[in-house]
């Protein structure tokens, strides 16, 4: 695979800390950037605040304290701010989140419509497109509860993709599908990162780590333990911690 | 491993429609002895049924024309009030489901205040309050009242079906609107309530029944609805049993046919989940 030319920032963490009501520190002065382009990996054990980073970064938690950017807009308490990061920012969900009272075709126009204003006919176009782009056009007119957990997965990037989102967020997108369903899955993300998206992507998926992602970041309490390029941290970790859970995981 | 079988989840030999005939004699069986109870009892109050006399006050024939009789007259002003009622408490119950849902302390405490007290007194109460206080003081004529006083009795029982139905869509539908951009309003109306009415429907057409029942009380402040109609009726002729037969089985039909039809809605809306 040619080297791939990463842009400038387009995500800036600065120092963020989120402690849970129950007293649970999630995220502990965590500072990371990402660049156009590039393909962030997200490691950890469970409870290690992987999910809780991707949730503040298009505010569905709030942070205690630092600061996030996301293409010169901060993620503040303005409203107009918050929905214009949401806007530019997808995300795909461990248990996909689709609209069960809507067809396939209507998840994925309904947020072209009400927040890109876009017509009917003009969101009913990207969509099918979209469809066919994660391999499931004839599902269009079904409900999701139709459809296999790959597909409803597929769906729901489709959904996301949309939006025409700058960065798409991956939070254990393949967790919840069963064995033989995650490699259409994968698939779809790999294509997607071809094509040049801004992805943060926590998975458990090493395999798809090591091919995809351009940088890798292992965390461990709210903090990063170990950061480097994917090869790097399975070859030759520099941490104890990190060769540790990468041995139990592999 | 061990089985438990109970004994209604048994099928008689002849099958499902053997089944359905026992169930139908048990049925007419029950509503026999019922009926002969009362034939017996009846008699021996030596009372004197007249039912001969009833069809007047639903209808008449004049200059060979069907004429509404009083009865009728009644229930429309029934099917008038609990009609404005019932729309007036949805907006009243989906409002306040709304308020004590929001961040704001002000609307929570309106919210809650308003459950309490309403919940918290008698209907009667309520109606009496509102048409001889604040009717006077407001200027509200006697059938604003009613329908006043039913509707925030009634819409404060909805706002608790709308709220635990609205709590019940699962929180991934919330974030992965977010997550589009959809603002909250848009989240509420194309994402949470569509889902959330499947939810709510059944219990909120047991409200609906409730509402067309305590209807019946808006009789206490002289509005000539069903109820004060029959008793107007009663007192002319001394009908008591044939008339208040005659208004149950009214109500009966009423309420039957608004919870059929709703369960037909319900069979339209259950496409997906």
């Amino acid at each position: 695979m040619p080297e791939k030319m990463l842009g400038n920032d387009i995500i800036t963490a600065d120092k963020i800390n989120k402690t849970f009501p129950n007293e649970v520190q999630a995220l502990c002065d965590f500072s990371t950037r990402v660049r156009r382009r590039e393909v962030l990996v997200i490691i950890g054990p469970s409870g290690s605040g992987k999910s809780t980073f991707l949730r503040c970064l298009n505010g569905l938690e709030e942070i205690d304290s630092g600061s996030i950017v996301i293409d010169g807009v901060p993620l503040d308490h303005k409203k107009e701010n918050r929905l214009e990061i949401r806007k530019e920012v997808g995300m795909v969900f461990q248990l996909f989140n689709l609209f069960p009272h809507l067809t396939v075709l209507d998840n994925v126009s309904l947020a072209q419509r009400l927040v890109r204003k876009k017509s009917k006919k003009e969101a009913s176009e990207t969509s099918m497109e979209l469809l066919r782009k994660v391999g499931i056009p004839e599902k269009a007119n079904t409900f999701p509860n139709h459809l296999s957990g790959g597909q409803q997965q597929r769906v729901a990037i489709a959904r996301a993709l949309a939006m025409m989102p700058k960065v798409m967020l991956f939070d254990e997108a393949t967790s919840a599908l069963d064995p033989e369903m995650i490699g259409e899955v994968l698939e779809v993300m790999k294509n997607l990162a071809q094509e040049g998206m801004t992805m943060i992507v926590v998975t458990h998926e090493m395999g798809f780590a090591r091919e995809v992602g351009d940088r890798m970041i292992f965390m461990e309490e709210g903090e990063i333990v170990e950061e480097g390029s994917p090869d790097q941290l399975f070859t030759n970790p520099k941490k104890e911690r990190t060769g540790l859970f990468l041995s139990q995981i592999l | 491993m061990r089985t438990l079988i109970f004994p209604y989840h048994k099928i008689p030999a002849g099958g499902p429609r053997s089944a359905l005939l026992i169930d139908v004699l048990k049925f007419l069986l029950v509503i026999g002895g019922i009926t002969w109870l009362m034939v017996r009892g009846t008699d021996m109050l030596g009372y004197n049924w007249q039912w001969y006399r009833v069809p007047q006050y639903l209808f008449s024939f004049e200059n060979n024309q069907l004429k509404a009789g009083p009865l009728l007259d009644g229930l429309m002003v029934t099917f008038y009030i609990s009609g404005f009622s019932l729309l007036l408490a949805l907006v009243f119950g989906l409002t306040t489901a709304l308020l004590r849902m929001s961040n704001s302390f002000l609307a929570t405490a309106l919210a809650r205040g308003y459950l309490e007290i309403i919940r918290n007194t008698p209907l009667l109460v309520q109606l009496f309050l509102i048409y001889f206080v604040l009717g006077p003081i407001l200027g509200i004529d006697r059938l604003f009242s009613a329908v006043l006083a039913l509707s925030l009795f009634e819409g404060a029982y909805a706002s608790e079906i709308f709220r635990a139905g609205i709590v019940s869509v699962h929180k991934g539908q919330w974030e992965a609107a977010y997550s589009l951009g959809l603002s909250s309003r848009d989240t509420y109306s194309r994402i949470i309530l569509p889902q959330a009415i499947r939810r709510i429907l059944p219990p909120l057409t047991g409200q609906a029944i409730s509402l067309v029942k305590d209807s019946a009380l808006v009789s206490t402040i002289a509005i000539y609805d069903l109820t004060m109609r029959g008793q107007e009726i009663i007192a002319d002729t001394y009908l008591a049993f044939e008339i208040w037969f005659t208004i149950a089985g009214i109500y009966l039909v009423i309420t039957v046919t608004l919870s059929t039809l709703v369960n037909r809605m319900e069979n339209r809306f259950r496409v997906a989940i």
